[in-house]
């Protein structure tokens, strides 16, 4: 590539200046406050006094803060498996072109749709131990409120395990992109290594074991990263709207809510701030990580 | 035919609502080698694809070594394919691919490996086998993908174009080595093909296709001596052979065939047959030379109007501009209805 000229390079300033303004304004210079507040306290009324390391040694016997940091990692290692797993399976039963696939696929994607707060509310009617759609459902042949094995229905809104699933049940169905993904990516591989294995005569369960799976494999890992990313971010809406971080004690706190409580509700900004660098350092161990496994994948196949 | 290899009555397929095969006869005895030529869009493809059963018939029957396959899921048909794009797996390394076939049908591993090893020797690619597809060249996937065709003895063997991603020097070589396999395995196969020098050289019997009928099926001489009509006479040879009304400007000198008629007849002769310094030829300029070695091809307009083709010695070659007298012997030429395009026969 030839070096671009003092007019184009001007341009091209010109075009990035928007990006870098957003970049620089929203994302990096509050990372860098965020960074300098984790080692203060600041109530927003009096001035941030130096606390050195102290924020982080509360931290580190806070009984809350280990609560939400535990749901946050059982909450990852649960739902985003069962995520990529559900968009896996989705995308390859619609894949093909037949009746009711499109307005499958449409279905697919649609709770990703929805805003989130009304998402919230949603299944806040969803959950209703009483009179809900999901218990009503379970209670179909049972007798006293009672299931048909004679159990009671979850309690999912006031019982902390029930409370736990009903968040990642909730988050399982906003995998549409996820889906959409996969559905590119399977529609993408060749179809002549189907009809190879069609004249082998090889079982759905081989074409899949042997083909589809290792195929997209590289497709799954990246959507597993970005799900680990994101996993943080949205079991906060649902902890907010659906079961404002309970039932005691904490059973949906997880850490974007922890963050929020104590920044916004508590006044104590530098020790939310401790927090979040403790969630941004989680993060990037988790990616790092998935990356390296990610890197010997590739080198492995050679694609 | 001997003993049954491959048995195609009145197979008709669609695709997307458009018929592509219309009631297709082919019947190919075990240990020959057909080759299925046509232009692109001809159903080449199509003939193999219903064959392996990757594409439903709308009609007619397939049966393969005997038995009628017409229903039966690919897998069931004993026929192994060697895709245009050889459908490597990209993911498995070359004995893993060999051995796939084998190994879904529950064959012991170790069993498979050794089978993979022994098919990779007879292709010549034994010592790619602990790499994948991603390292090899085109002629290297190439010998794979045979090698995982051959490694469970199918009853036919259907080759989808596999020569024509190789550049010109492979594809003749290759061809020469799928002849030699075809040769020692002394396996049914099927070998489509746009190529004509490539269904020349391999075919024991040719079968030319268009717009999803046969044309003609015959051997090579046969298709070469006595083309069936116009399509076939003009689709193989190249140049292709000039076609000219028999009452036009060319008169044929020699004993004409017994009864041909002065009109409703073309008539047809190669390149190679035309004389340019004929005593009672028709005038001609040449418009054109192509010198390829040690032949040269003389594109000529006759005076008259049509376009002749002549091949001539390099050595003796007109010169642009020139101006020559056209001749042909009836010797060399072929007679076709004029209508219907097929072959005059007294």
């Amino acid at each position: 590539m030839t070096r671009p000229d003092t007019r184009s390079r001007r341009h091209l300033a010109l075009m990035l200046a928007p990006y870098l303004v957003g970049l620089v304004g929203l994302v990096l210079l509050p990372a860098a406050v965020t960074l300098a507040l984790a080692f203060t306290e600041y109530d927003l009324v009096n001035p941030p006094s130096w606390a050195g390391l102290g924020n982080l040694t509360e931290l580190s016997g806070d009984p809350v803060f280990r609560v939400s940091l535990t749901n946050s990692l059982v909450f990852a290692l649960v739902a985003v498996p069962l995520r990529v797993l559900l968009a896996l399976g989705l995308a390859l039963l619609l894949h093909r072109r037949a009746f009711g696939v499109g307005t499958a696929r449409a279905a697919a994607v649609l709770p990703t749709a929805v805003p989130e707060i009304a998402y919230g509310l949603l299944w806040l009617w969803l959950f209703n131990p009483l009179y809900g759609p999901i218990n009503q459902l379970l209670r179909l042949g049972g007798e006293n409120g009672l299931t048909v094995l004679g159990r009671t229905p979850p309690q999912w809104l006031t019982d902390p395990t029930d409370a736990r699933a009903a968040i990642i049940l909730m988050s399982v169905f906003t995998m549409g992109e996820t889906f959409v993904v996969l559905l590119a990516a399977r529609r993408s591989l060749p179809r002549d290594v189907y009809e190879m294995a069609a004249l082998e005569d090889a079982t759905g369960w081989d074409v899949f074991r042997r083909i589809t799976l290792p195929l997209m494999a590289p497709v799954l890992a990246l959507l597993a990263v970005r799900d680990v990313i994101a996993s943080l971010h949205f079991s906060f809406v649902p902890a907010f709207v659906v079961t404002d971080g309970g039932p005691p004690p904490y059973a949906t706190t997880y850490l974007s809510l922890f963050i929020y409580r104590t920044g916004f509700e508590y006044l104590r900004y530098g020790y939310a701030a401790a927090a979040t660098l403790v969630m941004i350092l989680l993060t990037v161990a988790a990616v790092v990580v998935q990356w390296r496994l990610f890197r010997r994948y590739r080198a492995f196949y050679r694609l | 035919m001997s003993e049954a290899g491959l048995d195609l009555v009145g197979v008709s397929a669609a695709y997307r609502g458009a018929t592509v095969l219309h009631e297709v006869d082919l019947a190919v005895a075990r240990g020959e080698l057909l080759v299925v030529l046509g232009p692109s869009g001809a159903g080449k493809s199509t003939v193999l694809r219903v064959v392996a059963g990757l594409e439903p018939v709308t009609g007619g029957r397939v049966r393969i070594a005997g038995r009628d396959v017409t229903e039966a899921r690919p897998g069931l048909r004993n026929v192994s394919m060697v895709f245009q794009s050889y459908a490597l797996f990209p993911h498995l390394t070359v004995a893993e691919n060999i051995a796939f076939g084998l190994e879904v049908r529950d064959t012991p591993r170790a069993v498979a490996r050794e089978r993979a090893r022994t098919a990779a020797e007879a292709v010549g690619c034994a010592d790619l086998l602990s790499r994948r597809p991603g390292q090899l060249s085109g002629g290297e996937r190439q010998r794979v993908a045979l090698a995982r065709a051959l490694v469970r003895e199918p009853d036919v063997f259907l080759l989808d174009e596999p020569l024509s991603n190789l550049d010109l020097a492979l594809r003749v070589e290759m061809r020469a080595e799928l002849r030699a396999l075809h040769d020692r395995l002394g396996a049914t196969m099927v070998h489509v093909t746009h190529d004509q020098t490539e269904a020349l050289v391999l075919a024991d019997r040719i079968a030319v296709l268009r717009d999803g009928r046969v044309e003609q099926v015959g051997t090579p001489d046969e298709i070469w001596r006595t083309p069936a009509s116009t399509f076939v006479a003009r689709f193989v040879g190249s140049p292709a052979m000039n076609l000219l009304a028999a009452d036009g400007p060319v008169r044929p000198t020699g004993a004409a065939p017994p009864g041909v008629p002065g009109e409703g007849v073309e008539i047809g002769f190669r390149p190679e047959a035309v004389v340019l310094d004929a005593a009672e030829g028709a005038a001609a300029t040449v418009d054109r030379v192509e010198v390829v070695g040690e032949d040269a091809y003389a594109y000529l307009s006759l005076a008259a109007g049509p376009a002749v083709v002549a091949r001539v010695p390099a050595a003796r070659r007109p010169a642009r501009g020139e101006s020559v007298r056209v001749g042909v012997g009836w010797a060399d030429t072929h007679v076709f209805h004029a209508d219907s395009g097929l072959r005059y026969d007294p």
